[in-house]
């Protein structure tokens, strides 16, 4: 019965070498969770920076949630993509981070990786665009042995989340 | 020794005290110094003894091999030195014997003991003082002197020495004192032979010597050298060292002294030369000595010494001894364990013990070896004798992460995917490429060969070869599986378990069980006897066919002397022996008829125990028959009304009939039958068919002719085969001919290499006759390979085909699809049809490194797979895709996996559960395990919440909770009624309300009406949050140069031009909205024609009469109307004083009241909008349903004053207002049109109590021309919205809901779908529903016209106040004719208060035409089609009109409408009505005139049958007749009947209720004419009394 209110946005972006650059978003949540309200998934504009290397989209994410369990506390996935100026969509990276579990407001800066490839891709990456992706997306929060990826590092994802929490001290989970 | 060393110490206290004078105190007096060496003698003998036990042993140990190894004659030697020794120690006891004698000895004759002892005293000198060494010397020197002086003279004295010194010498306790002490003074005798041998054989010779000699040795050591000193020195501190070095030194100079020293012990030393010498090299060594001091002590520090070398033996016996090689042998087990313990061994007892470490046998012998010897006890051994080991723990593979190489094991999930950066993802469903790894696979197709089955070229006799054939393959096919013996073995092992089973002292298990065993095999048993029977027939009849046919075969080639297949059958007899097989037979027999009395036995008494129970049951029910009937019949006595409840619910149950038993020799005689049938006879010999191909084919020579066509025929024949993949052919086998066999062999494998999935794989045969073209035979469908099977596993399959030629020969072939027979008059006719096998394999060939060249199957399939794998405990063990329990632990059991191994632990846990028979193995799936455990609260509680509910609801958009504005935070704070709306629409949604509706077809119609809605409504919905770029971003557009020209165009623009332009106003985007914000503003300007109050006349003066009519009206002629009244009415008083009211919304506004029947007040009326829900959302303000009622009442003043006399004093008037007409636009009008702008005809009632539409000639006459055609009132209004709010667009959503609305098979009005979408139904649709909006009405009127006959469109334009509406158009004889299909009112072309007001388009039967001209209204177009410069036309020369049928049924059907039902409704509409009026005045009492009610339901009919014309004079006649005595106001609303809604709404809105005049009365009277297809027509009359006194 305890509620989570998750208000904020997707500020921007910072340290992608691509410069046009969006967000597809989306939040995951274990069984015991029930959206009140709100979206799950987005995705966010097309920002090209023009002053600074800084690309905000000002992303508004509201949900409401319903909880009668902590296990499987919503965590925000995260994907980065890139517009080329032939209007092609490229991935720039995947990030994944938990919604925090404390009341307040809270700023979260998310790192994004991607998938390197082997050298062909790398070079394919480099001069035509595209660039290997995951094929299964969840592999981004589940905890499937990461270890075997090849990852470049991406920029970091900005996020301002602000958090209502309600009546978990009613369960005896301190916040 | 312990006093003796008190002694000691005392002594070196006593000259530690004097220690100092020593170096100091030289010239003191000489007995001083005497003491003083004594005192330095005890000194020097203390630190040897201070510390005697520890350097001994060591010193005897390290000296031993060399001094105990000496010779005698070196014994001898040694004794020399020691017997200064000697002395001391025999001196010791003398010491402890006599302390007080050696006292005063020492003061009395301290000379004589100092030359006794001079030469052991010498050595401790240096280490009393660590002075230099010249000093030391210097010192040394003088004393030396002393002494050789002294010694001389005591010389004699010495004699005098007790002699058991050296017999002393001897015993062995001593030995060691003497080795102590004997070692320095050997070192000294050594170093001083080295300076002078001649020194060392004085000392030697005076060693031999008795008394004399003994005396002399202290004097060769008088003077020892600062070295020798040094030596000592150093030698009394730290011995150790030292010994060891001096150690080779010793031997070697034993070595060398040896001989001298013997040689020297001849000779008799001569003491005075010695004396003399000894002191001339005192002198010069010490004058040496002061010279070279130095130098010489280094020289004697460093020795040059040989490397230090021990024998191997000597070592490896030393080593033996110091070291413990363990044996490598193996240790007997019973050293290991504990005495009388017999080893244990853990495995065999069934513990789990891992694998231990692995390790050399001989190291464990080596290591158990050691801890045997080191530590006994044997704690380091486990029970079974064996080193106490944990298992190994070393993994068989590295865990460290591989180094990740190309492509390599990565993980499914994980996997990447190159993709192209591309702007649309597109999917082709049958591309592997496409969303997947680049497709580089391949498909092998073997095809073998193909063997006809039949085929047109086939003789007769292979037909029946083919036939035989193939009985004969199916019959080695059988008898290679050979069910029936495998039956019959089961039958007996099954029969032979029973039979153990039965018999109870072979079995110990319980009894219970095993009756259940038997009784399962006995079912079993049963089972199996009837598959064995059927398996055995099977064979039989196989055989019985084979013969058969190949007894035709035989008979055929007789009959047509020649043979063309080299089939040949042998039977071959197996002979048996008769009597065994009789008896077998016999009791096969036996043991059936046993078994099926057996069962028919249990069936029979289960068969009775059923009867007894129903029996009893009979019985029981026949007496409580009995005992009911008995009390029935009392109570029936008693209370004869409940007789008719008690009639008994069930039938009488049946008396059962008792089951027949069975007869055995019926059964008998069942199963001897059976088994003569499908069982070989006893003695009967086995058959067994062998086929051979070893006949001869008969040559052509000896053929006729028609057979030698044949054969030249097939010959001709060659045949191909296509391979067809995804329906395109990608390669073709080679041609080859038909063999006369009708087999052909190809041998050619094809690889596929594929892009796309395959979808089908065909081969496709073809068969070619001679050089003629090839035909199609058939189409063999290949299934495509399962991803296991890959090239070389795949095993060769044979697909048959068939086709369905007709082929007809002229030779002995029999062609196919075309009857032949083998029977010479024709009969028993077969059709064959082209028919073979194609023997191919298809499989995924293996790549390079041994990968299958398959495409994944689908991405989401591994994936899950592979996600399973990591909670499957069978994958753990590396065997994934088993899913059969049974199989699992089969495979177990069979592997002999250890049960107690921890590794296999979830699968033998997963195997107990899975065999455990009745254990619960869960057929679903926990995706979170543990979840449940931590959840705070159940679902169900999660789902109670309210507050959730709420937010839930609000959030899926559900109408009643569409913007709901905040939600309360506390459950308890919101109430439950909330949800009461949408539970009840929820309820309500399959059942049918009629309360509201009244008539059953109209609620099911408004039901339907609603599903669609609500349908439509979500998924407009869904739809509604797709957005464009254009809802979310508006764009300013960029000012292009036309736009700029523009603008500076508009600089030059005059500021007030003389035709102002009316300019439009900001809107504002319905969303930032709230209540209060939108307000609807009416300007009422003026009105026209408004009925005027008649003089309440006499009862009997006759009204006059309208004077138009209908026929008039019809014929719509500009016929001058004069009025020819007025002049009764007086002069000088008001006709009317009407002002108008609008409500909106339940609010209400008027205006002031004017005067006169065509009033003026040009006010505006400001009316506040309140969207539903507050939500201002496009289509949240498309919906709204509300009206605006603009009413048009007059205002009467009564004159209350009962009192004539106070009518002086005081004005007492009451204001009543009555009712006159109003005009009704919807909101959305107003919304969509942003304003509406003109003069409405008001909606009079036909009949209009106290009012007629006598028009004042005075005011009228100015308007008479322009108002020619008018009729009834009007009223001109201007409605707008402030501020004005953009109309919600409605062209998207069509194209979203086209396709959806294409499906519904009705089209309701727009108000239900408001701004989404306009939907059109067929008329008949329109007929069974009742409900549409203006196409709809207009649709169904053309119709009805073009069905007249006459000249009808449909025209399309825009209307007030309707908005964009259809109207009718039809054509009379020399104008037009337009028609309003909602209200049936119809207006010229030319007249002015038509309220159409725009034309669009016109629609015919066969043709659009759009309206080109400059004009739109229909007062100024033309409306002749067939101009093409006024009307451009749909369908045109070059577009012509394809003769489109009509979606309207050729016929509507119309239904009589039920009288009674319309009455009923009637009835009830009344009632419900009378209740509402009575609801509106809730503080006034309401009162029913009933006279005037009859009267006005007599009525009624009449205004329907006029419809509502020229009856208004009559009636009031009427009424006035009947109802004299009062005043009253009243009027009949006639509408259309929908719901009751709307008539609710019409009473309400004339405020007939309003009337608060005390002694009001009411009449309401309520008519329903009911039409064909259930359309009513309602009228409502209301009328208000006030009776005139």
């Amino acid at each position: 019965m305890a509620e989570v209110h998750v208000i904020g946005q997707i500020m921007g972006a910072t340290g992608f070498s691509e410069s046009s650059l969006f967000c597809k978003w989306g939040v995951h949540t274990g069984a015991a969770w029930k959206l009140l309200s709100g979206i799950r998934e987005g995705q966010t504009q097309v920002d090209t920076p023009q002053v600074g290397d800084m690309a905000y989209w000002s992303h508004p994410i509201d949900l409401h949630f319903a909880t009668k369990g902590l296990q499987g506390w919503p965590r925000l996935h995260l994907q980065v993509w890139s517009q080329d100026s032939f209007g092609r969509c490229q991935l720039a990276g995947y990030g994944f981070c938990h919604v925090p579990s404390s009341p307040g407001t809270h700023r979260l800066d998310c790192p994004t990786w991607r998938p390197l490839g082997s050298w062909r891709e790398q070079l394919a990456r480099a001069f035509v665009g595209g660039g290997p992706q995951l094929l299964h997306g969840d592999a981004i929060y589940s905890g499937a042995d990461r270890y075997r990826l090849h990852t470049a590092a991406g920029g970091s994802v900005h996020l301002e989340l602000g958090l209502l929490l309600r009546h978990f001290d009613r369960y005896g989970v301190e916040c | 020794m312990n006093p003796k060393e008190e002694k000691v110490k005392i002594i070196t206290e006593e000259f530690n005290e004097n220690d100092e004078d020593a170096g100091v105190g030289r010239q003191k007096k000489s007995s001083k110094i005497v003491r003083q060496k004594r005192k330095k003698r005890f000194q020097a003998r203390a630190p040897l003894r201070s510390k005697p036990e520890p350097p001994l042993p060591a010193l005897l140990r390290r000296s031993d091999p060399p001094w105990l190894g000496a010779s005698p004659c070196e014994a001898n030697l040694l004794k020399l030195p020691t017997t200064g020794l000697q002395e001391m120690v025999s001196e010791n006891p003398h010491l402890g014997n006599q302390p007080e004698p050696l006292q005063e000895d020492s003061d009395i004759r301290p000379l004589s003991m100092t030359a006794r002892r001079g030469p052991r005293s010498l050595p401790p000198i240096p280490s009393t003082s660590r002075m230099g060494f010249a000093e030391f010397s210097m010192r040394e020197r003088m004393r030396e002197k002393l002494q050789a002086a002294r010694s001389k003279a005591e010389s004699t004295l010495l004699q005098e020495i007790p002699t058991p010194r050296p017999r002393r010498l001897k015993s062995p306790s001593e030995k060691e004192l003497e080795t102590e002490f004997g070692t320095e003074p050997g070192e000294e005798v050594r170093r001083t032979q080295q300076e002078d041998d001649s020194q060392s054989q004085s000392r030697v010779k005076f060693h031999d010597s008795v008394q004399k000699i003994k005396s002399k040795p202290p004097v060769p050591p008088g003077f020892p050298s600062a070295e020798e000193a040094y030596n000592f020195f150093t030698f009394n501190f730290d011995p150790e060292p030292e010994e060891s070095e001096e150690k080779p030194k010793a031997k070697k100079r034993d070595g060398t002294t040896q001989e001298e020293e013997e040689g020297e012990e001849e000779e008799p030393p001569a003491q005075g030369i010695h004396k003399t010498d000894e002191e001339e090299l005192l002198s010069a060594k010490e004058a040496e000595d002061l010279l070279l001091g130095l130098d010489h002590t280094a020289e004697d520090f460093v020795a040059v010494r040989p490397a230090d070398y021990e024998s191997v033996h000597i070592r490896l016996q030393m080593e033996k001894e110091l070291l413990f090689v363990p044996s490598r042998l193996t240790v007997p087990t019973y050293k290991k364990l504990p005495e009388n313990v017999q080893p244990r061994f853990l495995e065999d007892e069934g513990l789990y013990i891992g694998a231990r470490p692995d390790m050399p046998r001989t190291c464990q012998n080596i290591m158990e070896n050691r801890l045997l010897m080191q530590e006994p006890g044997g704690r380091w051994f486990g029970d079974d004798g064996g080193i106490l080991a944990l298992p190994n723990p070393i993994k068989l593979f590295p865990s460290r992460p591989p180094v990740l190489t190309q492509g390599q094991d990565i993980k499914a999930e994980l996997e990447t995917l190159y993709k192209k950066a591309v702007k649309y993802i597109h999917r082709s469903q049958h591309m592997i490429g496409s969303g997947d790894s680049p497709g580089n696979f391949q498909l092998d197709i073997d095809i073998s060969g193909l063997i006809f089955t039949h085929h047109p070229c086939f003789s007769r006799e292979h037909v029946l070869a083919a036939k035989l054939a193939q009985l004969y393959d199916q019959y080695l096919a059988r008898h290679q599986r050979n069910k029936a013996k495998f039956l019959t073995d089961k039958l007996q092992a099954l029969r032979n378990a029973v039979q153990t089973g039965l018999n109870p002292a072979k079995t110990p298990k319980s009894l219970d069980t095993t009756q259940k065993t038997i009784n399962e095999y006995k079912s079993e048993i049963r089972q199996t006897r009837k598959l064995r029977d059927a398996e055995q027939e099977k064979d039989r009849t196989l055989l019985k066919a084979i013969i058969k046919v190949w007894k035709e075969m035989k008979s055929l080639r007789e009959f047509q002397r020649f043979t063309n297949t080299p089939l040949k059958l042998v039977l071959r007899k197996e002979k048996v022996d008769q009597k065994a097989d009789e008896e077998a037979y016999e009791a096969e027999i036996q043991a059936e008829i046993s078994e099926l009395l057996e069962e028919h036995m249990e069936e029979h008494e289960q068969k009775m125990e059923e009867y007894r129970a129903a029996y009893q049951q009979w019985k029981a029910w026949k007496k409580a028959q009995r005992a009911k009937k008995k009390k029935k019949k009392q109570e029936v006595e008693e209370h004869p009304e409940e007789e008719m409840e008690e009639p008994y619910p069930g039938e009488d149950p049946v008396k059962p009939v008792p089951p027949e038993p069975t007869d055995r020799a019926l059964m008998e005689q069942q199963v001897r039958e059976r088994a003569a049938r499908s069982r070989r006879r006893p003695g009967e010999p086995m058959l067994v068919p062998e086929l051979s191909l070893a006949g001869s084919v008969t040559p052509n020579e000896q053929c006729p002719r028609v057979e030698v066509l044949r054969r030249e025929d097939v010959k001709r024949r060659s045949i191909h085969l296509k391979v067809i993949f995804n329906d395109k052919e990608v390669s073709r086998t080679d041609s080859r001919p038909l063999g006369a066999d009708f087999r052909v062999h190809f041998g050619q494998i094809f690889n596929l290499q594929i892009f796309n999935w395959p979808e089908s794989l065909t081969l496709q045969v073809y068969e070619t006759v001679g050089h003629s073209g090839t035909t199609l035979l058939a189409e063999v469908f290949l299934p495509i390979p399962e991803t296991t099977i890959v090239t070389g596993r795949a095993p060769i399959e044979e697909v048959e085909f068939s086709s369905n030629q007709h082929v007809t020969l002229d030779h002995e072939g029999v062609g196919s699809g075309i009857p032949f027979s083998f029977e010479a008059d024709g009969s028993n006719q077969l059709i064959l049809m082209t028919s073979g096998k194609v023997a191919n394999s298809v499989a995924w060939a293996i790549g390079e490194n041994g990968i299958p060249l398959i495409p994944p199957l689908s991405q989401q399939n591994i994936g899950f797979r592979s996600a399973l794998k990591r909670a499957d405990a069978i994958s753990s063990i590396g065997t994934s895709g088993l899913t059969d329990l049974k199989k699992l632990a089969k495979w177990a059991a069979e592997s002999k996996l250890d049960p107690n191994d921890p590794n296999n632990a979830p699968l033998m846990q997963l195997i107990s559960v899975a065999t455990s028979g009745e254990s619960y193995v869960p057929d679903f799936f926990r995706l979170e395990q543990l979840q449940q455990e931590f959840n705070f609260v159940s679902d169900e509680e999660l789902n109670r919440s309210k507050r959730f509910r709420l937010l839930c609801l609000r959030s899926q958009e559900v109408p009643e909770f569409r913007n709901y504005k905040q939600i309360p935070a506390y459950d308890r704070e919101i109430m439950e009624k909330v949800f009461q709306d949408y539970e009840k629409r929820l309820r309500d949604r399959n059942v049918i309300e009629t309360k509201d509706h009244i008539d059953t077809h109209r609620a099911i119609v408004a039901k339907y009406l609603q599903q669609v809605r609500e349908s439509v409504i979500n998924r407009f919905l869904i739809a509604k949050h797709h957005f464009l770029l254009s809802d979310l971003v508006v764009e300013e557009e960029v000012p292009n140069i036309s736009i700029l020209g523009l603008s500076l165009f508009k600089l030059a623009e005059q500021k007030r031009p003389l035709r102002p332009r009316r300019k439009g106003r900001k809107k504002v985007t319905a969303q930032n909205l709230s209540d209060g914000d939108i307000k609807v503003l009416v300007n009422i300007i003026r009105a026209y024609d408004i009925p005027v109050r008649k003089p309440i006349a006499s009862k009997f003066q006759q009204p006059s009469r309208s004077s138009r009519t209908f026929s008039e009206k019809h014929a719509a002629s500009p016929t001058t109307h004069s009025p020819t009244r007025s002049a009764d009415y007086p002069l000088g008083q008001v006709l009317v004083r009407p002002f108008v009211e609008v409500s909106f919304q339940r609010t209400i506004c008027h205006t002031t009241t004017a005067e006169g029947p065509n009033p003026s007040w040009n006010e505006e009326l400001e009316l506040p909008f309140r969207a539903p829900n507050g939500d201002y959302s496009t289509t949240s303000l498309q919906s709204v349903k509300d009206d605006v009622f603009i009413n048009i009442f007059d205002e009467v003043l009564c004159d209350v004053l009962e009192d004539d006399r106070e009518r002086g004093s005081g004005i007492h008037t009451r204001i009543e207002r009555h009712w006159l007409g109003c005009v009704k636009i919807p909101f959305s009008t107003i919304y969509f049109q942003a304003k509406i702008d003109g003069t409405f005809k008001i909606d009079i009632p036909p009949v209009l109590l106290g009012y007629s539409k006598e028009r004042s000639m005075i005011i009228e006459r100015g308007f008479d021309s322009v108002r020619s055609l008018s009729e009834g009132s009007y009223i001109t209004l201007f409605i707008t919205t402030e501020p004005q709010l953009v109309p919600g667009e409605s062209v998207r959503e069509k194209e979203l809901v086209a396709r959806y609305v294409s499906l519904i098979p009705f089209l309701p009005d727009t108000v239900s779908f408001a701004g989404i979408c306009d939907l059109w139904s067929t008329s008949d649709q329109f007929l069974d529903l009742l409900a549409g909006d203006e196409e709809e009405h207009a649709v169904l009127l053309c119709n009805y016209f073009l069905s007249l006959g006459k000249k009808a469109w449909l025209v399309m334009g825009s209307a007030i106040p309707e908005g964009p509406t259809a109207y009718v158009l039809t054509r009379e004889q020399s104008h037009y004719l337009i028609w309003n299909p909602c209200s049936g009112h119809f207006y010229g072309q030319f007249d002015t208060f038509c309220p159409l007001k725009s034309v669009g388009c016109l629609i015919g039967p066969d043709n659009i035409w759009f309206n080109i001209q400059r004009h739109d209204s229909p007062l100024r177009i033309n409306f002749d089609v067939a101009k093409p410069k006024l009307w451009k036309s749909f369908f045109s020369r070059s577009l012509p009109y394809p003769g489109l049928s009509s979606v309207q049924p050729e016929e509507l059907i119309y239904q009589r409408t039920d009288k009674a039902a319309a009455a009923e409704l009637q009835d009830r509409i009344e009632k419900i009505l009378r209740e509402k009026i009575m609801d509106w005045r809730p503080r006034h009492l309401t009162r029913w005139n009933r006279y005037c009610t009859s009267a006005l339901r007599h009525f009624l009919p009449l205004l329907e049958r006029s419809r509502g014309e020229d009856v208004e004079d009559d009636h009031r006649g009427e009424l006035l007749k009947q109802l004299g005595d009062y005043r009253f106001s009243g009027f009949p609303l006639h509408m259309p009947y929908s719901e009751l809604k709307p008539l609710i709404e019409a009473v309400y809105s004339t405020g007939v209720h309003n009337i608060d005049v005390p002694n009001v009365e009411f009449a309401l009277a309520v008519y329903i004419h009911p039409y064909p297809k259930n359309v009513l027509s309602v009228w409502i009359y209301v009328a208000s009394l006030i009776r005139n006194r």
